[in-house]
């Protein structure tokens, strides 16, 4: 029989210890203290102390190099594009595939991820291969001598390649689940596209739209892999932060790339911040008024 | 005919939605498309706001061919059936918005917004978000939504399914009152019928994408057109042999007959006075349902169910009882035919 005995039953619930909860709370919370100790806080430490070990003057040297300067620059420069350009990619997308039924929108969803799902580093060398001197594009950008590869467009466009799911794949299941009925009711009292846009669709999605940029421009500025492929290393030219920090460590200058290294930390964590305070505001609004 | 639908065909991925749906409405009734899910009544909703293209057929709005006249200028208030208010606006910007996209006067707007807030009886919560408002506020305020611009046709889709049963009733007598002081022409879709029945000055039967029968209320009720409206209004029970029935015998040509509470009189055993015409039955189970009782009789292996009153003597299951019915609906395939009880109409002729 599948029913057990009462009284058997009853024993097992006694044999049970008091309190199983708080040995599994404590061992778990535990855990996870310590790893991220361990794997996360230790190594930022450590990138902090390493800055400032040799003084605040080797410090401020670093970071004050014109070439850490203008790496800085750069790096800046395609986050900035990549952000508005993937902002825009976003916001069609998104509108496309949540409010219009066409074929291949499955398809076109699951191409969306692919930058998620492939190493930056094939990403940069498929520019190569397009846009490069073996590239099938090379003769076209020659005769108009535009550059990509080894210059400032084939890092911007290494960027964007790396970071476009991301506000996207924040817009998409949002506005599927707004549904259509308030942009239809809007539309049928005589709204334009643009008023429905604005007046109806964007104030549901603005949390989610600022939330998307937010980890957009976090990858961005950290991105290495792709844009290490197209950028050549050329020094005051083509190099980002992230590839100044790995030509100052290859050349054994550990202080001075530690130093540069904190200009990324300190953005990262003002960038987690800022993270959190739009997931908040955002959660709590959905909450008063999706009901 | 304010509103015509001549021949209107849709269909949606090899599905037919609308088949050959043909019908009128006068100016200033209120109509109501009945049906069960998925037999088309939203998507003829739908086509007369222009929110569905038909592939086939034309739509007249006063006088004139709409098919080719977009949504927003048909001159329609449409009535979302979640009412598809704008959650990120107050009750004023949700009532003003079709007004503001006409880029009407602000003075104009603030005076027509506060005079609907005035009608849907909303006054005092012109500032609150819909999230803050009850399902019967939230109503009230699509409903205002819809009017704003002043329409000639008022379209509800299902406008009480989402509303808690106890205030669904009062507000279906709000919105009938209401539309009918309006005098504006109003269309809405229900699957209930006791919705359609209350509210509707005529209603619309709509099944598998077609027209079933339209007419008033009472006329739908006392004579159904098609076997489908028979089996729909109603709390009808399907029979299948009939003619095994005391005043049924004669009747043939139908397999099948439809059977309402209301034909059939339920009396102790040997109590009914016109015994020959009725048939004897076993109570198989009594329920009190308030304000009547429902009694559910075997008779000859076929399930009826009658009412009695709460103030005649109580039956129990089990009990045999004399069960007269005095009308069936039979049909067939396509006909319905309202039969009498032959047994009783002797009896009358013999009385006279």
């Amino acid at each position: 029989m599948n029913l057990a005995n009462p009284a058997e039953t009853a024993n097992r619930v006694q044999e049970k210890p008091r309190d199983p909860g708080k040995a599994a709370k404590y061992t778990l919370i535990g855990l996870g203290v310590a790893f991220i100790l361990i794997m996360l806080v230790l190594p930022l430490i450590t990138v902090c102390v390493y800055a400032l070990k040799q003084g605040w003057d080797v410090f401020s040297q670093a970071i004050t190099d014109p070439y850490a300067i203008k790496a800085l620059r750069l790096t800046l420069l395609a986050t900035v594009v990549a952000v508005v350009c993937n902002t825009f990619f976003g916001l069609f997308a998104s509108w496309a595939i949540s409010k219009f039924h066409f074929r291949g929108k499955q398809f076109l969803t699951t191409l969306i991820d692919i930058p998620f799902a492939i190493s930056p580093i094939i990403a940069g060398l498929v520019f190569i291969l397009v846009f490069g001197r073996i590239g099938w594009a090379y003769d076209f950008l020659q005769t108009y001598d535009i550059k990509v590869v080894f210059a400032v467009p084939g890092i911007i466009l290494a960027t964007i390649f790396v970071t476009f799911p991301f506000v996207a794949r924040e817009l998409i299941p949002l506005m599927q689940a707004q549904g259509n009925d308030e942009e239809e009711a809007a539309a049928l009292m005589g709204a334009k596209w643009w008023t429905i846009y604005r007046k109806v669709t964007l104030p549901h999605i603005k949390w989610g739209l600022l939330y998307g940029v937010i980890l957009c421009t976090a990858r961005a500025l950290g991105e290495f892999g792709a844009v290490s492929v197209v950028s050549g290393h050329l020094r005051g030219k083509t190099n980002t932060l992230p590839l100044h920090i790995e030509i100052l460590f290859n050349e054994f200058q550990l202080t001075a790339a530690f130093a540069v290294s904190s200009i990324l930390v300190v953005t990262a964590i003002i960038i987690l911040i800022l993270r959190n305070i739009v997931e908040f505001k955002g959660r709590k609004e959905e909450g008063e008024h999706v009901r | 005919m304010y509103v015509e639908l001549k021949d209107v065909n849709k269909k949606f991925k090899g599905f037919r939605a609308l088949d050959d749906v043909s019908f009128s409405i006068d100016k200033g009734k209120l109509v109501g498309l009945l049906g069960p899910s998925g037999s088309g009544k939203t998507t003829i909703l739908r086509t007369l706001a222009g929110l569905v293209h038909p592939d086939s057929g034309d739509i007249f709005i006063d006088g004139k061919r709409v098919n080719d006249v977009p949504a927003s200028k048909r001159g329609i208030g449409f009535v979302f059936q979640n009412y598809a208010l704008f959650r990120y606006m107050t009750v004023f910007d949700n009532v003003a918005f079709g007004l503001t996209v006409e880029k009407k006067d602000k003075k104009f707007i603030k005076q027509r917004v506060n005079e609907l807030i005035g009608l849907v009886g909303l006054e005092g919560l012109q500032d609150r978000y819909p999230h803050q408002l009850s399902g019967g506020q939230r109503q009230r305020v699509a409903f205002a939504r819809a009017l704003a611009p002043n329409p000639h046709l008022l379209l509800l889709d299902e406008p009480f399914a989402a509303i808690d049963a106890k205030i669904r009733k009062e507000l279906r007598l709000w919105l009938r009152e209401t539309i009918n002081s309006l005098g504006i022409t109003s269309i809405f879709v229900t699957h209930d019928q006791d919705e359609a029945v209350e509210v509707a000055d005529e209603i619309v039967i709509v099944n598998g994408g077609r027209i079933e029968q339209k007419g008033n209320p009472a006329d739908i009720y006392k004579s159904p057109a098609t076997p489908f409206a028979a089996r729909f209004i109603g709390e009808s029970l399907v029979l299948d042999r009939h003619e095994t029935l005391h005043g049924f015998e004669t009747y043939s040509g139908y397999d099948r007959a439809v059977i309402r509470p209301e034909l059939i009189q339920i009396a102790k055993h040997g109590k009914q006075p016109i015994l020959h015409a009725s048939e004897d039955g076993i109570v198989e189970d009594v329920f009190f349902r308030g304000s009547l009782i429902e009694v559910h009789v075997n008779v000859k292996g076929m399930r009826l169910i009658g009412h009695r009153s709460p103030e005649e003597d109580p039956l129990l299951p089990g009990e045999k009882v004399s069960v007269l019915i005095y009308r069936l609906y039979l049909y067939n395939e396509d006909k319905v035919h309202l039969a009498e009880n032959v047994r009783l109409k002797d009896e009358n002729t013999v009385f006279i």
